[in-house]
């Protein structure tokens, strides 16, 4: 198709001005992007696929919840190395959360590994090639990733572990972009337990476009949580994708709390016989905030399994969308999947629920729901008829609305610190006492 | 002495339609009340109007409480000053913790009156007798509120919350239905050790068997909106034997 016939994204950004920023962009960063990361030739592969691709379209059912008006002035070069290192690490010091006990941490302070910040865990595994999945277009800001990409963690987990990964923001001078980048290989049988956290701001039309991919090998289990609470100014740009092999489980429960725009692009393949998911997801916006979520689950072998349980609350003026959609594959046989999408509406915020399946054999056990619906106004009575004041009674309405994902993630540990982390977000002070 | 509850010529609208059309009734400090009547009656309406359910138009009459306007004061507020109802059919709230909510009321109450917060540990302590006087598991305390309870575990988990508050006016809305007869001795007594000069009972109820047990001073039939006779616990009984049609066909 010629460029010049599309429709592009909202907001003044033509496709022609896109090309030519990524292309600005990559001279500017060209010495900021280490070949030993990823080969030269990865790189500008992944750049021709995402100019290739080009922006969105707003027809396409893939973006058009997705608030993307601010790619028309967000940068894509990468923030160069501090001038000043200890500025960065003192503000990220700042505002690191709370230590998770008997987790490994490894901390990245604007795309960079900080190491004064880290366990003493090297953050590039020597041994290991780099994990670059095969994308779509569903996954097109991936590729920028890889084109852009200024650190990593790489590591291959065999028996058990547990590591928290923070990457943090903090302000940078000129608005530009961050890269956070991690390929984990959760090798034959391991076990990992995985906190991924992005907290912080870079400031005022920052971009930031995080790639995550998971390797579980055979037989393999990891258990994810994923806490975004930038600040409301942030922009978010997120890819997430996971390969799961023969028997291998993984559980993905995401908290989406923050960011002023935030889309986030997450793909999950079966071709493993037996392998299954588990998603959680909650996404918690208010103000003017655009949270969108794209999930693609793909049952390639026989036997695999996915269950989702998805909520998502729009107060103010907010705006929330959930698009699932489960493809199962002729030789997905015994395939079985679950969705359970849910909204709740407070102001004049908008939520957007898509349940898809697509099927191509007989044996399937599938289910879908969704439901968007304000507060129930006899639970709420219920709370009032108690003493509670409206705006605690809201709190706990909606920790109740959200805590319906949380409580199905399976480690303890992991649940508890799910269950932090949302009740900073929900109602007033006397209703996260009340809850806690 | 003025009344705990006192209700002038009131009359409500649901959806246009008038369910209740002129009552009047009088609850001293202490006093028992049962409120009897058919289904459809407006039983369950003139709990929720008093509790301050949304929903509820309600176009001519008064009530005071405890020498208030009761419809100037928001359902919070009239919870914090005293008034419990108990539900019909309490709801749901799965994830939020029976004990938080019930610590989150009384510390609404003990603030508006301007008392601390009470102190977790004496709270526990208060919390796990009192659920013990209702027979109720410990575990109940540590599930969602009434999530997954049985019809009868949520008419005790109510009678356990109007204990821990200790209100000034209890409404108990058929707070004896759905329940066997142990439950219902359960709930009766429960009922009765809160009996004091202090405090008021308006038990709403549709048969008369409750009233074995909580002994009531006073009774009154309620049909078509409206109060058709008031008296003494005998009432109860006569009702009990010739039902409600005769006193509806004397209205007529």
């Amino acid at each position: 198709m010629n460029a010049a016939v599309r429709t592009p994204v909202p907001g003044s950004l033509s496709q022609a001005a896109f090309e030519q920023r990524l292309r600005d962009a990559i001279m500017d960063a060209a010495s900021l992007l280490n070949a030993k990361l990823l080969p030269v030739s990865v790189r500008s592969a992944a750049l021709n696929r995402a100019l290739a691709a080009g922006l969105p379209q707003m027809r396409d059912d893939l973006w058009r919840y997705a608030d993307l008006k601010f790619l028309g002035s967000a940068p894509w070069a990468p923030v160069p190395c501090a001038q000043d290192p200890a500025r960065w690490l003192d503000a990220a010091r700042a505002q690191l959360p709370e230590r998770l006990p008997d987790f490994e941490r490894l901390v990245f302070v604007n795309g960079r590994h900080a190491a004064a910040l880290s366990d003493a865990l090297v953050p590039i595994d020597a041994a290991l090639a780099p994990l670059v999945p095969e994308r779509t277009r569903h996954e097109r800001f991936g590729w920028l990733n890889d084109a852009f990409a200024t650190d990593v963690a790489r590591l291959s987990v065999t028996g058990q572990r547990r590591l928290e990964l923070v990457f943090m923001a903090t302000p940078v001078d000129v608005p530009q972009a961050l890269h956070p980048r991690a390929e984990l290989a959760v090798q034959t049988g391991g076990r990992l337990t995985l906190v991924e956290r992005h907290c912080g701001s870079a400031g005022d039309n920052s971009l930031i476009n995080v790639a995550v991919q998971l390797h579980l090998g055979a037989g393999a289990h990891c258990q994810h949580l994923r806490e975004q609470s930038l600040a409301a100014e942030a922009q978010l740009l997120d890819t997430l994708q996971v390969a799961l092999d023969a028997d291998a489980q993984y559980e993905l429960t995401l908290l989406q709390l923050g960011a002023r725009s935030a889309r986030s692009s997450q793909r999950i393949s079966l071709y493993g016989a037996g392998s299954g998911a588990r998603i959680h997801a909650v996404a918690v916006a208010r103000g003017a905030r655009t949270l969108d979520h794209s999930l693609l689950v793909d049952h390639l072998a026989p036997a695999t399994s996915n269950s989702q349980v998805l909520r998502g609350i729009a107060r103010d003026r907010a705006h929330v969308a959930f698009r699932s959609r489960v493809e199962v594959a002729a030789g997905a046989a015994g395939a079985a999947s679950e969705q359970s999408l849910k909204g709740l509406l407070g102001g004049s915020g908008e939520v957007d629920l898509r349940p898809q399946l697509e099927i191509h054999t007989d044996q399937v056990r599938a289910s879908h729901g969704a439901t968007t619906g304000a507060l129930d106004e006899n639970m709420r009575f219920y709370l009032l008829s108690r003493g509670l004041d409206p705006e605690t009674a809201r709190g706990v309405l909606e920790w109740s609305f959200l805590e319906d994902a949380v409580c199905r993630i399976g480690d303890a540990q992991l649940r508890r610190a799910a269950e932090k982390s949302l009740l900073a977000s929900v109602g007033s002070a006397v209703a996260r006492e009340a809850l806690q | 002495m003025s009344p705990v509850l006192s209700i002038r010529d009131l009359h409500v609208k649901v959806s246009g339609r008038e369910v209740l059309r002129g009552i009047d009734l009088d609850v001293a400090a202490g006093e028992v009340h049962a409120i009897m009547g058919p289904n459809g009656s407006g039983k369950s309406s003139l709990s929720h109007v008093l509790a301050g359910k949304p929903g509820y138009e309600i176009t001519a009459g008064t009530v005071s409480y405890l020498g208030r306007d009761l419809f100037a004061l928001p359902a919070e507020e009239r919870a914090r000053e005293g008034l419990f109802l108990g539900f019909q059919y309490p709801v749901e709230i799965p994830g939020v913790n029976n004990t938080y909510l019930l610590r989150a009321a009384l510390n609404a109450v003990r603030r508006h009156r301007g008392q601390g917060e009470i102190d977790a540990y004496d709270f526990l302590e208060v919390v796990r007798a009192k659920a013990r006087q209702m027979k109720m598991d410990e575990s109940f305390l540590t599930r969602g509120v009434n999530e997954g309870f049985s019809g009868g575990e949520k008419k005790r988990n109510e009678i356990l919350q109007m204990l821990v508050l200790e209100p000034k006016l209890a409404i108990l809305d058929e707070s004896d239905s759905g329940l066997d007869i142990d439950a219902l001795k359960v709930v009766a007594d429960g009922i009765n050790s809160l009996r004091s000069p202090e405090r008021s009972l308006l038990l709403v109820t549709h048969y008369q068997r409750l009233l074995d047990h909580v002994r009531p001073d006073k009774v009154h039939v309620l049909a078509q909106g409206r109060i058709l006779r008031s008296g003494g616990p005998e009432l109860a009984l006569e009702l009990e034997q010739r039902g409600y049609d005769w006193l509806l066909e004397t209205a007529a």
